[in-house]
C-alpha cells in the first residue's frame, strides 16, 4: 500500500479536524474570521502539492481506489473551487451565519467526499464518498438558521437527496446482483444487456442525474439554490456537479461502456431536455440565484452531452467545460455574494447601478455570464466548441444545433442582468468589498479570459487526463 | 447455522404464546364490570393532569442524534474486534484513526453542550 | 421438513414486512406509522437471517430498531401538536393516487425484470462466519471507505447538532 497516494485526502481531513478543534478551543467570534483564511491557505497548499502527483497512475488496495490523471484533474478542480468559495465566503459567513467554524470544517469534509468520489473505482467507496458530500450539503444548505427559506431549502434537499441516494443504491444492488461484482472494471467484463442490468443502470443514471440537476430530475435545484447560503449555492453548482460528473464518467465509460447503445439515446434526450428547460425557464427569473440555478441546469446539459462521444475528445470537452464553468460560477457567485452583503437581497433588481459603485465587480459578472453563454472570446466559447465537435463527429448533429440555438437564446437573459448592472444606481450607499472577494473576482476574470484566448494549456491537460480512461 | 436460528425462532414462538395464553385465560375468566375510573390511564396512582401528548425539549433529540452516530460506530468496532488479532498493528492503527475522528465529534458535542441537561 | 419450515418462515417474514410497510403509508397517526416501521425493520432482519446474513440481521436490529426507530418516535415527541390524529395524512386525493400508480408500475416492472433476466447463479454456498469475512474486508480492501464512513458520521453529527440547536438566543 502506498500512503503517499493519499496525501491530499489525508491533508484535507486533518485540516477539517483542526478547524473543528480550533473552533471548539478558541473563544467565540473575534478570531473566527481567521479560520476561513486558514482553511483557504491549507486548501491552496494542497492544490499546489497535488500538482506533483500527475503522471503516476496507481491504485490503492486491489484497484478499489485509483489515483490517475483523471482523478487528479477532478481533485484539483474541487480544490480550486473550494479555495475560491472559502475566500469569497468569509464576509458572508460573518454576516449571516452563526456557526462559522463548523461551516468551514463541513465545507472541507464535503471536499473530501468529492475527492473520494473522483478516485473511487468501486461502487461502495463511490457511494460513501457521495453520501459524505451529500450529507454535508444537506446540513450546509440549511445553515442560515435565521432564514426560513434556508431551512426550507435544507429540508427539501434532504428529502429529495435521500430519495435519490436510495434510488441510486437500489440501482447498484441490481448491478451487483447481476454481475456479482462491485469493482467497475469487473462489472464491465460481466455486463450484458439483460433486463436486470439495464434496470440497474437506469436507476443509477437517475440517481446521478439528480445530483447533476438534469431535467427531469431538476425540480429541487431552483428552490435549493435560492434558499441556500450563497457560497453553498456556488459549491453545489461547481463542486457537487463536477463530482457527480467524475462518477458518471467512470461508471458509464468503464463499467457500462459496452452498453453504450442502450444509454446513448436516453442520455442525449436528457441533455437536450436540460438545455431547453434550463435556458427557456431562466428567462423569467427575477432572483439571481434562481436564474443561475436554471442556467446551471442548462450547463449540466451541455457537459452531459460530451458523454455521448464516448471517447477521449468527448471526455476532454467535459473536463475542459467543467473547469471553465467552475471559474465562471465562482465569479458570478462572488459578485452575488458582494451584492447580498451590500443590500441583503438576491433579486436581480439589486444589481442596478453596480457598474457605478464597483466597476470591477460589474465587469467580472459580465464576463462570467458571457462565458456561460459561450460568446467569444470568453472561455465558454472554446468549451462549447470542444464539446460540439466531439459529439458532431459521432453523428449528434441535431444536439449540436439545439445547443447552439439555446446558447444564443441564453445571451438574452444574461444580457438582462448586464443591462441592470449598467443602469442608474437606486441609492448612493457606498459599496465596500472585502479584499479576499476581490481576489476571487480577479482570478475568475483572468481565468475566463485566459482560457478563452489561449485554451492550449488547459486543453492539453484535459486531454492528458481523459486518456487515463483508455 | 439456520438450524440454530430455528431454535431462536422456537424460543420466539414460546415467548409469544406464553403471555397470550396467560392474558387469554384471564380474559375468559375475569368478571366484566367496566367503569370510568377503571379505564383511566394508570400512572403511580395519581390522576393525570392535562393531555399526555406534550412537546418535549429539543435536548432529548440531541442525545438521540449523538447516540445514532455512536451506535453505527459500534458496528465497525465489533467487526474490528473479531479480526484485530489476525491483522495486527495495521488494523489497530486503522481503528485508532477511525476512533480519533469520532472522538473529535464527541469532543465537539461535549463542548457545544449537546450532552448537557439544561 | 426443513425446506418446508424455511419456506414458511420466508412467507411469514415477507408478509410482516410488506404489511407493516403498507401500514406505515396508510396509518393516520405518525406514532403508529413509526412503530410499524420498526416492525418492518424486524421483518427485514428476519429475511436477512434466511439469507444466512446473520451479522447484517443483527446490525439491522441494532441500528434500525435500536436507533433509527427511536429517533423517529423522539422526533414526533418534539412536535407541538396536541392531537395525534391526522399527523400522517393519507387521503386518496389525486397526487397520492398518482404516486400509488407509479409505485405499482414500478413493482410490476421490477417483477417483470426479475422474471425475464437470465441470472448467473453462483455455485458457492453461503458464507459461514460472515462477521469475520466482513471484518477482513473493511479493514483491508475497503479501508478507505471505512475511514470515510467515520468522517461521514462526524460530519452528520456536527451538522445535526448545529441544526438541532438552532439559533443561540444571546
Amino acid at each position: 500500500m502506498n500512503i503517499a497516494l493519499l496525501t491530499s485526502e489525508i491533508a484535507v481531513l486533518v485540516l477539517g479536524l483542526l478547524i473543528i478543534i480550533f473552533d471548539v478551543l478558541i473563544p467565540r467570534q473575534e478570531t473566527h474570521r481567521s479560520l476561513g483564511y486558514i482553511a483557504a491557505c491549507g486548501v491552496l497548499a494542497i492544490l499546489v502539492h497535488s500538482m506533483t502527483q500527475y503522471g503516476a497512475a496507481a491504485t490503492v488496495y486491489q484497484g478499489l481506489f485509483v489515483v490517475d490523471n483523471l482523478a487528479l484533474f477532478f481533485k484539483q478542480l474541487f480544490l480550486a473551487a473550494t479555495f475560491l468559495t472559502l475566500l469569497f465566503s468569509v464576509e458572508y459567513v460573518e454576516k449571516w451565519i452563526q456557526n462559522s467554524g463548523e461551516f468551514y470544517a463541513l465545507l472541507l469534509f464535503a471536499l473530501l467526499g468529492m475527492m473520494v468520489m473522483a478516485s473511487a473505482n468501486d461502487l461502495i467507496t463511490m457511494f460513501i464518498g457521495m453520501e459524505l458530500m451529500a450529507i454535508v450539503f444537506y446540513a450546509l444548505v440549511g445553515f442560515e438558521l435565521r432564514s426560513k427559506k434556508s431551512s426550507e431549502a435544507g429540508m427539501k434537499y434532504l428529502m429529495l437527496g435521500a430519495a435519490s441516494s436510495a434510488i441510486m443504491l437500489y440501482g447498484m444492488s441490481w448491478v451487483y446482483g447481476f454481475t456479482g461484482s462491485l469493482v467497475l472494471s469487473q462489472i464491465a467484463v460481466k455486463a450484458t444487456a439483460s433486463p436486470a442490468m439495464l434496470l440497474g443502470m437506469g436507476l443509477m443514471l437517475a440517481g446521478l442525474c439528480f445530483k447533476l440537476s438534469i431535467v427531469p430530475f431538476h425540480m429541487w435545484a431552483p428552490d435549493v439554490y435560492e434558499g441556500a447560503p450563497t457560497p453553498i449555492t456556488a459549491m453545489l453548482a461547481m463542486g457537487s456537479k463536477a463530482a457527480a460528473f467524475a462518477v458518471l464518467i467512470r461508471v458509464f465509460l468503464i463499467a457500462f461502456s459496452d452498453l453504450q447503445e442502450y444509454w446513448a439515446t436516453i442520455v442525449s434526450l436528457l441533455a437536450a431536455a436540460s438545455m431547453i428547460v434550463g435556458i427557456v425557464v431562466a428567462i423569467w427569473q427575477t432572483n439571481i440565484k434562481r436564474m443561475l440555478a436554471y442556467s446551471s441546469i442548462a450547463q449540466a446539459g451541455y457537459i452531459l452531452s460530451g458523454l455521448l462521444a464516448g471517447n477521449v475528445a468527448g471526455v476532454k470537452g467535459m473536463l475542459f467545460y467543467a473547469v471553465l464553468y467552475m471559474f465562471a460560477t465562482a465569479g458570478a457567485f462572488a459578485v452575488s455574494t458582494a451584492v447580498k452583503n451590500h443590500n441583503g437581497s438576491d433579486e436581480i433588481e439589486g444589481f442596478s447601478g453596480l457598474a457605478q459603485k464597483s466597476p470591477l465587480l460589474a465587469v467580472v459578472m459580465t464576463i462570467s455570464l458571457l462565458s456561460m453563454a459561450g460568446l467569444p472570446p470568453m472561455a465558454g466559447f472554446v468549451g462549447k466548441l470542444y464539446l460540439f465537435t466531439a459529439i458532431a463527429d459521432k453523428g449528434y448533429l441535431w444536439l449540436v444545433i439545439l445547443g447552439f440555438v439555446m446558447s444564443m437564446i441564453s445571451v438574452y437573459y444574461y444580457m438582462l442582468v448586464v443591462k441592470t448592472m449598467y443602469s442608474k444606481a437606486r441609492d448612493q450607499q457606498e459599496f465596500v468589498v472585502r479584499g479576499s472577494l476581490q481576489v476571487v473576482a480577479v482570478i475568475s476574470l483572468l481565468a475566463s479570459l485566459f482560457i478563452g484566448i489561449y485554451p492550449g494549456p488547459l486543453a492539453k491537460l484535459a486531454n492528458f487526463a481523459a486518456q487515463a480512461l483508455w | 447455522m439456520l438450524q440454530e436460528f430455528g431454535n431462536v425462532g422456537l424460543l420466539l414462538i414460546v415467548a409469544l404464546v406464553f403471555p397470550l395464553l396467560a392474558l387469554g385465560t384471564a380474559f375468559l375468566l375475569r368478571p366484566r364490570d367496566p367503569g370510568v375510573e377503571k379505564s383511566l390511564p394508570y400512572e403511580c396512582g395519581v390522576d393525570t393532569v392535562g393531555t399526555t401528548w406534550v412537546q418535549f425539549r429539543a435536548s432529548y433529540f440531541l442525545y438521540a442524534l449523538v447516540f445514532v452516530a455512536f451506535d453505527v460506530e459500534t458496528v465497525f468496532l465489533y467487526l474490528w474486534a473479531i479480526k484485530f488479532q489476525e491483522l495486527g498493528t495495521f488494523a489497530f492503527v486503522e481503528m485508532f484513526i477511525f476512533l480519533s475522528i469520532l472522538l473529535v465529534g464527541l469532543g465537539y458535542a461535549w463542548k457545544k453542550g449537546a450532552l448537557e441537561w439544561k | 421438513m426443513n425446506e418446508w419450515a424455511y419456506t414458511a418462515a420466508f412467507f411469514i417474514f415477507a408478509a410482516v414486512t410488506v404489511a407493516s410497510a403498507v401500514g406505515v403509508v396508510t396509518k393516520n397517526d405518525l406514532v403508529h406509522s413509526s412503530l410499524l416501521l420498526a416492525l418492518c425493520f424486524v421483518g427485514v432482519s428476519g429475511l436477512y437471517v434466511l439469507l444466512q446474513a446473520d451479522f447484517l440481521a443483527a446490525v439491522q436490529l441494532l441500528v434500525y430498531n435500536g436507533a433509527i426507530a427511536i429517533v423517529f418516535v423522539l422526533g414526533t415527541m418534539l412536535t407541538r401538536r396536541s392531537i395525534r390524529h391526522g399527523t400522517n395524512h393519507s387521503e386518496a386525493d389525486a397526487p397520492s393516487r398518482l404516486i400509488g400508480l407509479i409505485s405499482g408500475l414500478f413493482v410490476a416492472v421490477t417483477l417483470g425484470v426479475i422474471a425475464t433476466t437470465p441470472w448467473n447463479y453462483s455455485s458457492a454456498g453461503a458464507v459461514q462466519d460472515t462477521p469475520a469475512v466482513l471484518g477482513r474486508l473493511i479493514l483491508t480492501d475497503y479501508m478507505i471507505a471505512m475511514e470515510v464512513a467515520a468522517v461521514l458520521l462526524l460530519a452528520a453529527m456536527i451538522g445535526a447538532i448545529v441544526l438541532a440547536k438552532g439559533v443561540d438566543e444571546e
